[in-house]
């Protein structure tokens, strides 16, 4: 065996190879490169020119396993160079400038937390039910137990179609009108537009957005609220936050409380916003007055329930620091873009 | 309420600091809005500077006429001198001294310096400058005799705390100072002093004359006479207390009435005797026609179901409301009536409500006050007028038809228990309910006369209870037998569709569901709107969205695009409109930039709109209607530049979203596609177009979309050539040449034949 060089078919394949492999490494762009390749790939090269001659098995292999390895070696060599190309281009590239504006859109806040809201209640297992804004004074009123002489009755605070007709005082309506129509257990929460006869100011605004939870089963009680709430609140505002009950009065819910929920601004540790409390008012809430269940037609001897709510409006105020409540309704894109 | 807390303390002698009591007031009885201190504050020994003082002298001041220059024994040896503006006063006089240093209730700091070149060395007291009183024009005199030096506080109620409580409707009986000293003597466990007032001796036993014809609206009327009463200011104490509690002193007869009702939640009126009728006192509804002109000046006109306090003449006040002018208590009062009546809540509560009245009276009744609290109300009235207006008692009646037994509610412990989540012994809720005041008798209980309203039922004794026990009641989840919560499909729906056009560059905005009466010719309209502004219920999202455009263009901002789904409310000529999720939208970009949104929507939620051409629309300008709402060009004066708009109505939407994208094979056999342009008329739409070739060609043509429009010489005036992309596709076979041409020449012919429209070359 000759060690300087191998001549097969009267061509030194060791040395074309070798050849071949430098010019290769050696092109510094694809034009070059194709240049290259059809000095030793090309119809009229030398290894072409030798294949076309051959005559033997053993010679037409030995080129044609180089020619396969110089094809590849051109086609690794094309590769790295079209991606040098492309590398140069973007030399000039300045990354620190803006990219493209595209218009982006924004929730409105309240539907932000609106939907926090209802995330929360599907996954504590609630239903979230829709429910209309013009209604009869039985559902707003009677059919929860309001008496004749309560002021929320009044002209001044509730806005009336005509005697029998209003607009919704709070989303309790839906919760009525959900016990009318099935039977227990029942755990649903109503969002929505509510309606109360207040002058436009700072704090309040004649439309507004409640939330309302109702809980009817066997067994219910006082605890099961104050669970329920706390579970709420921590998944809204952060572990670690509590919950207090006040009594207070609703004609719907005996007994009636206000819940407070640890300050979100201190986390309880008391700051001008909560008053030094530690505690933020959040809602009102209670267990499912008899009389109600009685005017759906439930035996409250068998269901019992809870219900609580609370407005969204004064809630996302407070939370995004805007300091008046006006603002929800101005739909100046100043804000809105801020959410 | 404003509780003065040394009021409170005389009927519950309790050490507890006041805002323990608070604490526990807000967690088991009522709202505890602020503690206030009135008067003169009591830190850094500011309350020893307020002295008693003795007048050694006083003469005019030597360079002002107006001044008078005193010397004061404060008990310190030497005589202050003080300049002092009032002349109800001289040598001798006992009066209030304020030393230099001393803060005033108004945070005044007072100085030692001279006035007109003449040293004063402290401040003789009107007064007001103490918050005793409204009084300015002299200073206040005390009793002859107290020692100069003495502290002023104790002699004068200098200095109080007040509790601001918020009272919730179902406890009358806590509008009161005893009430709320009733329920503290309950939350702590101590002693409460009996109800206040004692009956002097009647001097003469005169019939007086009262008549009630509706027993129903008025349970009961206690109607007593006296004589002889000198009319004129009440004495400090009173007055301190009044505007303590937030009420402004008049005359005695008057400020005691006021007195009574703030003590123990009975308002009572006081009527000169002398100028009622025969003497008179009739209750009844009013007449027809009957007018009354009020304390405050304005005459009112009756209603039939209005209730009267009448003489034998005419009405002489609005019963539990507030009395009438003429039978007024003045200066020249001699002989009261006094009412210490009671009232039903709904007559009050409707006439109130329709005069637009509400006083501190008609506030009570409403929530119903105990028709036994009337006779303690008028002992009380009546030991204060014999005492501060040197009056004789009289006479006195008491009519009613009965009183009301205290209702006896059957209740068992255990539910106390199943309501509250936690055990409490019966022995302890019975001790609860026995500072309560209830009765507890096996399973019966009684209630109190005061809370027989409120409590009527078992669920309300556990309520009592419940009070008392819930900072104890432990935090748990209920025991679920099923537990599932999904988004309903419209539900879902609605959120796609704000997250799409959120993803378009639309902001989102909530505008009021009112608007002017003048915007929409069928609307539900409000009884009584606050504002001509807000006063019916919107038919479209299009009116509320312009506003917000319009800020938002004064506001200098840019790329605006705004939309809201929210209700309308339809009229339907039933009780109840009819309302439905819209979807509004507002954009610069004009008319196309607003249908390429409606387009991406329903593209995005799986619907195919059709566009017909409208001018009928909501909002005025060129559009078109898709079978579930319109977009529009908008031209707004306000809003300069190409503006489109648009409203879908969502549940009609949500009724065509299919429920499931089912797979259509647009992969195995390769789409043919073609640009077409044809040349037709101005006035035939591309829409025409498009929906004759797509009834030409069948589901192979399946798209035509035009993309451009050309007007100009080569085609001619009158002329446009519309330019359509073409995508034909079979789902079973790949089209031939031949398949494509023949598709295609349909639909050449039929745009021909339909719209004279020629194909350009």
């Amino acid at each position: 065996m000759e060690k300087r060089s191998v001549t097969v078919a009267a061509v030194d394949v060791e040395a074309l190879e070798r050849d071949a492999a430098a010019a290769v490494a050696a092109a510094s762009t694809p034009e070059e490169l194709d240049e290259i390749r059809i000095r030793y790939l090309g119809r009229r090269s030398e290894l072409k020119q030798a294949l076309r001659a051959v005559r033997d098995r053993e010679t037409g292999m030995t080129l044609n396993a180089v020619r396969e390895r110089l094809e590849a070696a051109f086609d690794t060599r094309e590769t790295e160079l079209e991606r040098d190309q492309l590398a140069k281009r973007d030399q000039a590239l300045d990354v620190t400038l803006p990219g493209t504006q595209l218009r982006r859109g924004r929730l409105h806040p309240l539907t932000q937390i609106r939907r926090e809201v209802e995330d929360i209640f599907l996954g504590l297992g609630y239903e979230i039910i829709d429910s209309r804004e013009v209604e009869t004074v039985w559902h707003n009123f009677d059919a929860l137990n309001q008496p004749l002489t309560h002021p929320s009755r009044s002209h001044r605070d509730t806005f009336y179609v005509d005697d029998d007709t209003l607009l919704r005082t709070h989303t309790s309506t839906g919760q009525i009108r959900v016990m009318e129509q099935r039977d227990p257990p029942i755990y649903i929460a109503t969002l929505g537009r509510v309606y109360r006869r207040d002058t436009p100011s700072p704090r309040s605004t004649p439309n507004f957005h409640q939330v309302e939870a109702l809980a009817v089963d066997r067994g219910i009680t006082l605890a099961d609220l104050k669970g329920t709430l706390m579970h709420f609140f921590r998944a809204m505002f952060g572990e670690g936050r509590d919950v207090r009950m006040r009594t207070s009065f609703f004609p719907f819910t005996e007994p009636s409380v206000e819940f407070d929920v640890t300050c979100f601004l201190c986390a309880g540790k008391g700051c001008a916003f909560c008053k030094h409390t530690g505690w933020f008012e959040m809602g009102g809430a209670g267990v499912v007055d008899p009389a109600v269940f009685e005017r759906v037609g439930y035996d409250p001897e068998e269901w019992s329930g809870f219900a609580w709510g609370l407005g969204l409006d004064r809630i996302a105020a407070q939370r995004h620091g805007i300091p008046d409540i006006r603002m929800f309704w101005e739909n100046d894109l100043r804000v809105l873009r801020q959410f | 309420m404003r509780v003065p807390v040394s009021w409170l303390r005389e009927y519950v002698p309790i050490e507890v600091p006041i805002q323990e009591v608070a604490d526990r007031l807000v967690i088991s009885s009522c709202e505890v809005d602020g503690i206030e201190t009135v008067g003169v504050a009591d830190v850094d020994g500011n309350l020893g500077l307020f002295r008693v003082g003795r007048v050694l002298d006083a003469v005019k001041h030597p360079n002002a006429d107006r001044l008078q220059l005193c010397q004061v024994d404060v008990g310190e040896g030497d005589p202050r001198q003080i300049v002092c503006g009032a002349w109800n006063f001289g040598a001798g006089a006992t009066v209030g001294v304020a030393l230099p240093g001393a803060v005033l209730p108004t945070g005044l700091e007072l100085e030692r310096r001279k006035v007109r070149g003449e040293l004063s060395d402290g401040m003789i007291l009107a007064e007001d400058e103490v918050q005793l009183g409204t009084d300015h024009t002299g200073i206040m005199l005390l009793p002859n005799g107290i020692e100069p030096g003495t502290p002023l506080a104790d002699v004068l109620p200098l200095t109080d705390t007040v509790l601001q409580l918020e009272t919730s409707h179902n406890r009358p009986d806590l509008v009161a100072v005893y009430g709320i000293a009733r329920e503290v003597a309950a939350l702590f466990d101590a002693g409460l002093a009996p109800p206040p007032g004692h009956d002097p001796p009647r001097d003469t036993d005169e019939a007086v004359d009262v008549t009630i014809e509706d027993f129903e609206a008025c349970p009961r009327y206690i109607g007593r006479l006296f004589r002889g009463a000198t009319i004129g200011p009440s004495p400090v104490w009173l007055r301190a207390r009044l505007l303590a509690a937030g009420m402004r002193p008049i005359s005695n007869v008057v400020d005691i009435t006021n007195y009574v009702m703030l003590a123990l939640g009975n308002p009572l009126h006081a009527f000169d005797h002398a100028k009622l009728a025969g003497g008179r006192i009739i209750v009844r509804r009013a007449r027809p026609g009957e007018k009354l002109r009020t304390l405050d000046g304005v005459e009112r006109e009756l209603e039939s179901y209005d209730l009267m306090i009448a003489d034998a003449e005419r009405s002489v006040a609005l019963a539990g409301i507030m009395g009438g002018e003429e039978t007024e208590i003045g200066e020249a009062t001699k002989d009261v009536l006094l009412e210490a009546a009671n009232f039903e809540p709904f007559t009050i509560f409707r006439t109130a409500e329709r005069l637009r009245l509400r006083t501190e009276g008609s506030n009570r009744w409403e929530k119903g006050v105990d028709p036994y609290l009337a006779e303690q109300a008028a002992t009380l009235a009546t030991q204060l007028i014999v005492e501060l207006a040197g009056a004789s008692w009289a006479g006195h009646v008491d009519v009613h038809a009965g009183l009301p037994e205290p209702p006896t509610v059957r209740f068992r412990p255990e539910r106390t228990d199943a309501v509250l989540g936690i055990e409490t012994t019966p022995d302890e809720q019975h001790a609860i309910l026995h500072r309560l005041g209830f009765g507890v008798d096996g399973d019966e209980v009684s209630v109190p006369s005061w809370r027989a309203r409120d409590v009527t039922r078992e669920i309300d004794v556990v309520e009592e209870v419940a009070r008392f026990r819930l900072a104890d009641v432990p935090a748990r989840l209920p025991m679920r037998q099923a537990m599932f919560g999904t988004l309903s499909k419209p539900q879902r729906v609605r959120r796609r569709i704000e997250d799409v056009l959120v993803g378009f560059g639309y902001s989102e905005a909530y505008t009021w569901s009112l608007l002017p009466r003048e915007s929409a010719s069928a609307a539900v309209e409000l009884q009584e709107p606050l504002s001509s502004e807000q006063a019916v219920l919107r038919t479209s999202l299009g009116e509320g969205l312009l506003a917000s455009a319009r800020r938002n263009v004064d506001a200098g901002n840019d790329e605006i695009a705004l939309f809201e789904q929210a209700h309308v409310y339809l009229p339907t000529g039933e009780q109840l409109p009819e309302e439905r999720w819209r979807v509004g939208g507002i954009a610069q970009g004009g008319f196309l930039f607003a249908k390429g949104t409606v387009e991406g929507l329903y593209a995005a939620l799986g619907v195919a709109p059709s566009f017909s051409p409208a001018d009928d629309l909501p909002v005025s300008g060129r559009g078109a209607r898709t079978e579930e709402g319109w977009v529009v060009s908008l031209r707004d004066p306000d809003l300069p530049g190409d503006w489109g708009a648009f409203e879908l109505d969502v549940d009609a939407l949500v009724d065509r979203i299919p429920d499931l994208i089912v797979y259509e094979d647009v992969i195995t056999f390769p789409p043919v596609r073609q640009d077409l342009a044809f040349v037709v008329p101005e006035e035939v739409t591309a829409g025409q177009l498009a929906a004759a070739a797509h009834e030409a060609a069948g589901d192979e043509l399946r798209e035509l979309r035009a993309f451009d429009v050309y007007r100009g010489d080569q085609v001619g005036q009158g002329k446009k050539s519309i330019a359509f992309s073409v995508t034909f596709q079979s789902p079973e076979r790949t089209l031939t040449d031949d398949e494509a041409a023949e598709l295609r020449r349909r639909i050449v012919s039929r745009l021909e034949q339909d719209f004279g429209a020629q194909l350009r070359g």
